[in-house]
Order: C-alpha cells, then structure tokens, then sequence
C-alpha cells in the first residue's frame, strides 16, 4: 500500500493535467452531493419523523459512482490495493519484466469486466429497468463499462514510464 | 484449477493490484461453472444495493478533513493538561490520543503522522529512552479500530451480515482492555521514571478546553449517538462530515478551500480501492459458495481440529500470518467469507470473530515485511525500518498477550451485546 498522495512520476502534461482535473471535479461533484443528500435525510428525519423515499436510493447509486470514479483515480495515482511482497527484492531488469506483466494482466482483467459490464448495462437497457421512480436505470448503471474502460486505459498507458524509469520499482512503496 | 490459482498468486506477490486478482478469480470460476458472466459486474452493482456503505465514504472524507487540521495538536494538549499530571502520564496520553484519533481517522496510517509526531518529541524530552518512544509511537498508532466509528469493523459487519452496532459495543471492552495492556506496560517499563510531566492545572485544562471546545462535542456526538442507538451509522457518519467541515473550515479555518480538491481526491482514492475490491469479492464470493469451498475447507480442517480451543488457536497463527503481507481491508474481503462458516462450526460467534479479526490486524499494522505503521514511522521518525520492529517488539508481545484475552474470553466482546438477531 502506497501513500495516496502520491507525486506524479513524469511531468504532468496537458492530458495529464486534464484528466486529473476531471476526476477531481466529478469526485467533487458526487461527494458534494453525497454529503448534503444524507445531511438532509437526518434533519428531515429528525424534524418530520422520516426522509425523502427517494434519496436513500440515490444516496446508493451516489456511492456506486464515488467507488468507481475512485477507482479509476487510484488507477492513475497507481495506489490500487495490492500484496507486492517479491517484486522488492527482484533485481531492477526483473522488477521491470514483472512490472510490464502485472500491469497488461489489470489492463486485460479490466477490459474482460468493462466488456462484461457493458452487457449488463445493454440487458438492462433492453429490459427498461428503471431506478428513482422513472429514469433508466442503465444510465446509472453505466458508470461500470466506463469506469473499467478507463482503468485498463491508464494500466496501459502506464507501460511506459517502467521504460523510462531506472532503478526504482513502479507501484511499490515509497517508503 | 490449481495451476491458475498458483499463477494468480504469483501475480499477486508480484504486486499485480488485488481488484484484478480477484476479479480473475470470479471470471474463471464462473466460466467454468457456465455462469453468464455478467453475474460479475451484477455482484459489483451490488454496491449500489448496500445503504450502509454510504457510511465508508462520508467518514473517510471526515477524517482525511481532520487529520488536515491541527485537530490533532489540540487533542495532544488537552489530554496533557488532563492526565499529564499522572506518573507516565506522558506514555497514556499517546496511547489514550492515538486510539480516538485512529477511531476516527480509520487507521491509515495518519496517527503515526499527526499525533506520533507531536509526541515523538515530546517523549524524549519527558525522559523516555528513544528506543521505547519509538516502540509505543509505532504501536499505539494501530490502536483504536475497535472502536466505533472504525472502517474494518464496518466492513466486517458488511461482509458477515452481523448489525454493526453490535459490533462497536463488542468492540468497547476489548478495546479498551489493549489500552489499558499498553499504558501499564509504559507505567512498568518507565517505573525509575516517574516524573510527571507538569503539575496539575485548572489553567491549563481551562485554556485547552477553550482552543478545543469546538471539536470536543464530535465524539460525544457520535460516539454516543451510535452507542445509544440514536443514529444508524451512515447517519452519523452524515453528521460527523459536515460537522468536520464546518468546524475545520469555517471556524478554525486551519484547512484552505484550496486544499479540497487533494483531500476530496485521496480520500476518494482510498474508498474507491476498498469498495472496488469489495464489490468484486461479493462476486468471488458468491462463486466459492456455488462450489462449496466453504463446505470442503470445514471437511478439510475439522478433520485434524476437533476443539473450539485449538482452532482459535490456530485461526490466530493463521491471521497473524495474513497479517503479515495483506493489509487489513484485503484481507476482510478475501478472508472473511472464508473463515465465517469454519468458525461457525465450532460455534464462535460471529461478532466476538469480527473483534479476533480487528484485533489481531492491528498487530498485523506492526508486522514485517508489510506491517504499514513501521514504514510510516521509519519514514516519518527517519529511522531504519528493522531499528523500528526491534523497537516495537515488546508492545506487539504486550498487544499480543491482549488479543489471545480477547480471543479466548468470549464474554469480554459479548458482555454488553444483546443476542437478539441483528
């Protein structure tokens, strides 16, 4: 496990920069609304004895959407959950080989799900599922598809830099 | 089946991220079941059909806010001027600071951070030797996730399907009892130094309440609003976000606008890497069920484990070991759906199982070659990383000692709990 602020490892270019900036707005804008939903719900729980039937459910859909918009900027910041015991005392030539594996092996798991998910977001669609009385549920749903697609995008967009970089071994501990 | 299992391993001790280890797992295991594989991202949409998961984001954000303000030093002085005054004083206000500050910080490692820092000093100039300040600053930053409002004990009750606010009161005692294990030992280690580190002053408590008054009625807010049963625990983590922040930013006002956008993002990079393995686990785990593997690994071990005694002891070993090389939300969600049904046949409760997982993770924070606080704490105090586990030693066999009480005296997890179904 990494720090989560983690420096960025080449100079940010305008992408770069972009796509950071992005994600920080959508988590922004989804914890924003996140926090004054569930605020609300206790104070009209509090005054009138019950909250607004549909933003409980709102409030889960809010959740599935931070998860996956954090799970695709733990992708960039390469701060993803993982064991990483042996690849510290493999040598620097080794490090790299295993580096480039482990990272197409998560861009390849995730292409798998984003496919997978994007027939389940067109299942529902085709079923009509709805969320929140009256809109698609798919629309909602498909954060999934988008949000693995962009998780491989950026393991192999990541390749790279284990070229470029000598000695130190992407993705493990700073520490 | 066993060939993939050993690659997916090896793709795993080489640092491949756990999300798409797992994710493997369930891909295989359902194709080979015949399973139409969009039961995986189904079980991940699953995330959206907890309600209480709502609680994992809101107070992750609320500490990550916290631990950015001077909260931290505030609750250093206060607990000084409180019971600073006590021989080893010193020594209980680290362990009794970093216990709330983890409770509500979620322990990732930031207690060793804010608070060790501020103590570190603060210890040595006390009389404490560097080598046991070292030990207790690194040890007691694991302390305090027994206690509500604490992540892995959330997770746990998501997982397990026990009501979580069974699992904050088991928490309580056992909690409370790796506390008092880690100031006596202070108290004994330290007994030729005596000193206590000032004299008692209403002053001093009188001006610290003051700096302080604002922050002091958050834990009792939410402490005693989760305990009494007042609020479900998203609520409170509802009230606890926007009390943090309108405390830290409009009042303190210690924390800038400007520095959202970065705590917004690290916190929600930490909540999207537990809650995309969880969803994903949900997944595998549902396959292990399909193919009985809880069933053959409760064959498997009730053939060469007969007493409830011997298998606590071994399911320590076992986590301790666990410990040793996965941090403690892999591991919830890779051990815990195993582990539940073995207990279960040897009738340990599930709630007094969640307090032994939790208990013994914390040691698992102070265990080479992964434990995350010696890293943090080398870093931090600039130390050598192996200068820190001979350092941390004594309090890990101290804590350690602590959770084999907990494990093996049910009733000081269970004493406050009601056995009503949760």
């Amino acid at each position: 496990m990494s720090e989560p602020d983690n420096p960025e490892r080449d100079a940010p270019g305008r992408a770069e920069r972009f796509g950071r900036w992005v994600e920080n707005l959508l988590l922004g804008v989804v914890l924003a609304l996140m926090i004054g939903l569930a605020a609300s719900q206790v104070v009209l729980r509090g005054v009138l004895g019950g909250g607004v039937a549909w933003a409980d459910e709102a409030l889960r859909l809010l959740v599935l959407w931070a998860a996956m918009l954090g799970a695709v900027a733990a992708s960039r910041d390469n701060v993803h959950l993982r064991i990483d015991l042996l690849s510290r005392f493999l040598p620097a030539g080794w490090r790299r080989l295993t580096a480039v594996l482990v990272d197409l092996f998560a861009a390849g798991i995730s292409g798998v799900l984003a496919w997978h998910s994007w027939r389940f977001v067109a299942e529902s669609r085709e079923f009509g599922d709805l969320v929140l009385g009256n809109w698609p549920a798919w629309a909602f749903q498909a954060i999934l598809p988008v949000a693995f697609i962009l998780i491989a995008y950026r393991y192999l967009a990541g390749l790279p830099r284990h070229f470029r970089q000598r000695g130190t071994a992407p993705g493990s501990d700073p520490a | 089946m066993i060939l993939t299992s050993l690659v997916l391993v090896l793709l795993a001790v080489l640092g491949a991220p756990l999300f798409a280890i797992i994710g493997a797992g369930a891909l295989l295991g359902f194709s080979r079941a015949d399973v139409d594989l969009t039961a995986v991202p189904i079980e991940i949409y699953g995330i959206a059909e907890t309600p209480i998961l709502l609680a994992i984001p809101l107070f992750t954000f609320a500490g990550y806010v916290l631990s950015e303000s001077r909260a931290a030093a505030r609750l250093v002085r206060l607990s000084a001027a409180l019971i600073g005054w006590l021989p080893g004083g010193l020594a209980m206000v680290a362990v009794a600071t970093c216990s709330l500050f983890t409770a509500f910080t979620g322990g990732s490692g930031v207690t060793i951070i804010a608070i060790g820092a501020l103590l570190y000093p603060a210890l040595i100039q006390a009389g404490y030797s560097e080598r046991f300040t070292l030990g207790l600053v690194t040890s007691s930053g694991s302390l305090g996730l027994l206690f509500a409002p604490s992540l892995p004990l959330i997770i746990y009750g998501i997982i397990a399907e026990v009501s979580i606010d069974s699992l904050f009161v088991a928490g309580i005692v056992p909690g409370i009892l790796m506390m008092i294990a880690l100031a006596g030992f202070c108290l004994w280690r330290n007994r030729e130094n005596r000193r206590p580190l000032a004299d008692f002053s209403w002053r001093e408590v009188r001006s610290a309440v003051r700096e302080s008054i604002w922050e002091l009625p958050l834990p009792v807010v939410v402490l005693g609003g989760i305990y009494s049963g007042y609020f479900a625990v998203s609520e409170a983590a509802a009230v606890t976000v926007v009390y943090v922040l309108v405390v830290e930013l409009l009042i303190y006002r210690e924390v800038p606008w400007s520095r959202l956008p970065v705590i917004v993002r690290n916190s929600m990079v930490l909540v999207g890497g537990i809650l995309l393995i969880l969803g994903i686990s949900l997944a595998s785990t549902n396959y292990m069920i399909d193919a009985q593997v809880p069933q053959q690994l409760i064959e498997l071990v009730t053939r060469y484990i007969s007493s409830q005694t011997s298998f606590l002891l071994l399911l320590i070993c076992f986590l301790l070991l666990i410990g040793c090389i996965l941090h403690i939300f892999s591991a919830l969600v890779l051990v815990v759906p195993l582990m539940l049904p073995v207990a279960a046949q040897y009738g340990v409760d599930p709630v007094h199982l969640g307090i032994i997982f939790v208990a013994t993770m914390e040691l698992g924070y102070l265990l080479p070659p992964i434990g995350l606080n010696l890293y943090i704490a080398s870093y931090r105090f600039k130390r050598p990383v192996l200068d820190v586990c001979l350092a941390t030693l004594p309090f890990i066999l101290i804590l350690f000692g602590a959770v084999l009480l907990i494990t093996f005296v049910p009733s000081l997890s269970l004493m406050f709990v009601s056995q009503s179904t949760p």
